[in-house]
């Protein structure tokens, strides 16, 4: 059994126009038996950043509290908010110092950057970035997710119909993945707020 | 005659210099001893019937069943030597569920009467792995009634294995002057009662004892409820309606 | 030592290869699209960008097969022989839910060694209704609207549960989720699943190969437009049982 889906949990993002999404579930688990299902796994980075953490639920934990540190280190030595390129960068190296005893979680990064770029990043549990156009995905129910963001995503999706977009992908995944589902988490990014909302769903 | 025959119809697997297998022969004249059956198909069913001979008044008339289920959708009636058709019956169904089991669909009518056939003529073969013979033929002859997608239908076959399908069929002792019968009253469009009836009256014309509720049997294949036999009460209804 | 003297090496064999691709049916009201891509691999090898796991076996059913290929193509192979003494013994094309009931029988007879097979049979049911069984190795099926199965599996069917069964979408008051979608959509939805899959699994690609079986009557007015579609039943065939059997092919990239 693989440490990286002991917990269980999923996390999609995407690239709208102006705007960006991330999305995941709210599955806590221990194999097979689920433990919580208010599980956050996204974390706020600054008020333009997320971040999604799916794996090892302990270092998603540990992890959370680590970026806030370096974050607010940052934010204190360069008297500046983070850009999202700089913190995907601060995510993969602070993921790489770990190389040979790795934290088991695969973040997924979305936010707006200067001139409100979108962005979005993925990295695999050591670091390795990639920075996709359309969208990222990560967790137990990645390959589902590939499969129908692959079928529903297109390019220039207003904040709304990326909002459609992300929930319909993420829940029909997760409907499909015994490790995650029991509710989802939503965040819209746009210039001006974000919207942030909780989907009902399948709770089996 | 005799003297011609006696170096042939020995051996059941023997032919004849002229062609015949004088024991196949033989067992199709066993059918002529045995009591009359009676078949007719109408568009929405096929109906058997059977004379039960009841020798002794201490014989109970219930229990001589020569009307027999193959499968819910599938009745056939028998003459000759009706032990011999437990073998044959007994192989019917087990066709006829393995094909079930397997297709998820009833069998066709042709389809049980042929696999019927192709055991008459394994006399001389061992059965079922089994070290014991079946030495010579079934002296057993079938009137195989059912239901399937070409509609109802009924079958005769006869210990050489031969089956042809018949509007109206009357097969053991009495079945020639029956066969007379059904050929001058049969129509194609009866209805079940008609052919219940028919059925009754061409039994009535060829059996010796008076015909009662007792010793005849009656039973019916439709499409919408399968195989059937008659129940005294009812065979009383239909006798009295004559 | 003496080479004599060595431990003995033991040499395993594996019975069994994983020959990728994905295959896909969709059942519709009077119809049936069941659909294959054309690539078969072993491991980071591409053997052929042309190998068939969707096949013909009556005027009103056809079979896809994904996994293992040489047990694949066994299987229809014996599949079709017994459609062939079927027709024998009983006078007629065996209807599609004998055909599969017997597939069951067929693959729980191997049930210790079993074919390395998920099947997928799509067709005409005897009430004309489009039709799609899928099968698990050793025999255990189910009669459904819609399956994906093979190595893109996980990627397409969370995609058809969402576009077919609209799971997770809420119809508008008074127009309910249609039961069955037309063919054009239903086309629509294969080739994107399968571009989808193409995209992102890499043992999908190359061609892919979709037939379509329309019930007796049904006018095929959808598929006289389309580029790249063949008619597989020649007219006597049609005339014969009424079912129409059509091929679509398409081009998938090939990286």
């Amino acid at each position: 059994m693989s440490i990286m889906s002991y917990n269980g949990g999923s996390v999609v993002a995407m690239v709208g126009k102006n705007c960006v999404a991330i999305a995941s579930d709210l599955r806590l688990g221990s194999q097979a038996l689920t433990v919580a299902t208010d599980f956050q796994k996204i974390f706020p980075v600054t008020d333009r950043i997320f971040l999604g953490l799916p794996g090892l639920a302990t270092d998603v934990l540990t992890l959370k509290e680590r970026f806030r540190f370096r974050v607010n280190m940052y934010t204190i030595k360069e008297e500046r908010e983070i850009e999202p390129e700089t913190f995907a960068h601060l995510v993969s190296s602070t993921l790489y110092e770990r190389r040979f005893g790795p934290y088991f979680v695969e973040p997924v990064i979305a936010g707006l950057g200067k001139d409100n770029k979108p962005f979005i990043a993925a990295t695999d549990l050591i670091g390795c970035l990639t920075l996709p156009k359309d969208f990222a995905v990560s967790g137990t129910a990645s390959d589902k997710m590939f499969g129908v963001a692959e079928g529903l995503w297109e390019p220039d999706l207003e904040p709304e119909d990326l909002f459609e977009t992300i929930s319909q992908t993420l829940m029909n995944a997760v409907d499909r993945d015994a490790y995650s589902g029991w509710g989802a988490i939503v965040h819209v990014i746009t210039p001006d707020k974000v919207i942030t909302r909780t989907l009902k769903s399948r709770m089996d | 005659m005799f003297a011609t025959r006696s170096e042939y119809d020995r051996g059941v697997n023997t032919f004849s210099p002229e062609g015949r297998l004088f024991q196949v022969e033989y067992a199709i004249e066993a059918i002529k001893l045995g009591s009359t059956a009676v078949g007719i198909r109408t568009p929405a069913g096929v109906v058997l019937g059977v004379e039960k001979r009841v020798q002794s008044p201490l014989l109970e008339a219930s229990s001589i069943e020569k009307i027999m289920e193959i499968d819910s959708h599938l009745a056939c009636a028998m003459s000759g030597l009706t032990a011999d058709a437990r073998t044959m019956i007994d192989h019917a169904r087990v066709t006829a569920q393995n094909h079930a089991f397997t297709y998820n669909e009833n069998i066709k009518v042709e389809s049980v009467t042929q696999a019927v056939c192709d055991l008459a003529l394994r006399f001389g073969e061992s059965m079922d792995n089994e070290e014991a013979m079946m030495s010579r033929p079934f002296g057993v002859a079938f009137l195989i009634a059912g239901t399937d997608e070409l509609g109802p239908q009924l079958y005769h076959t006869d210990p050489s294995g031969t089956f042809v399908r018949y509007e109206a069929k009357a097969i053991g002792s009495g079945s020639e002057a029956a066969q007379a019968e059904l050929q001058d009253k049969y129509h194609k469009q009866m209805t079940l009662a008609e052919a219940q009836s028919l059925t009754l009256k061409v039994l009535k014309q060829v059996m010796e004892e008076k015909l009662d509720q007792h010793n005849v049997q009656l039973a019916q294949v439709t499409p919408e409820t399968g195989f059937e036999i008659l129940s005294e009460d009812k065979l009383k209804e239909v006798i009295e309606a004559m | 030592m003496s080479p004599s003297a060595q431990a003995p090496i033991r040499h395993d064999f594996n019975p069994y290869t994983e020959n990728g691709g994905t295959i896909l049916a969709i059942a519709g009201a009077d119809f049936a699209v069941i659909a294959g891509d054309t690539r078969q691999s072993e491991g980071y090898n591409i053997q052929t960008r042309y190998a068939p796991k969707v096949f013909r076996l009556t005027d009103k059913a056809v079979l896809a097969v994904n996994g293992f290929a040489a047990d694949g193509n066994m299987f229809v192979k014996k599949v079709k022989q017994r459609l062939e003494w079927y027709r024998h013994a009983h006078a007629k094309d065996m209807p599609l839910h004998a055909i599969a009931r017997l597939i069951q029988t067929m693959l729980y007879a191997k049930r210790f060694f079993p074919y390395y097979v998920y099947n997928i049979l799509g067709g005409i049911e005897e009430d004309g209704t489009g039709a799609v069984y899928s099968f698990d190795p050793v025999g255990s099926y189910e009669r459904e609207a819609c399956r994906a199965a093979g190595a893109a599996q996980s990627l397409v069917q969370p995609f058809l549960d969402n576009q077919i069964y609209f799971k997770n979408q809420q119809a508008a008051p008074g127009s309910p989720h249609p039961a069955h979608l037309p063919l054009n959509q239903v086309l629509a939805l294969v080739t994107d699943s399968f571009t989808s899959a193409t995209e992102r699994h890499i043992e999908v690609g190359d061609g892919l190969e979709i037939y379509i079986v329309l019930a007796k009557g049904r006018n095929s007015n959808e598929l006289e437009s389309l580029k790249g579609v063949a008619e597989v039943t020649t007219a006597s065939e049609a005339i014969a049982t009424g079912e129409r059997l059509f091929v679509l092919r398409r081009e998938l990239k090939k990286d």
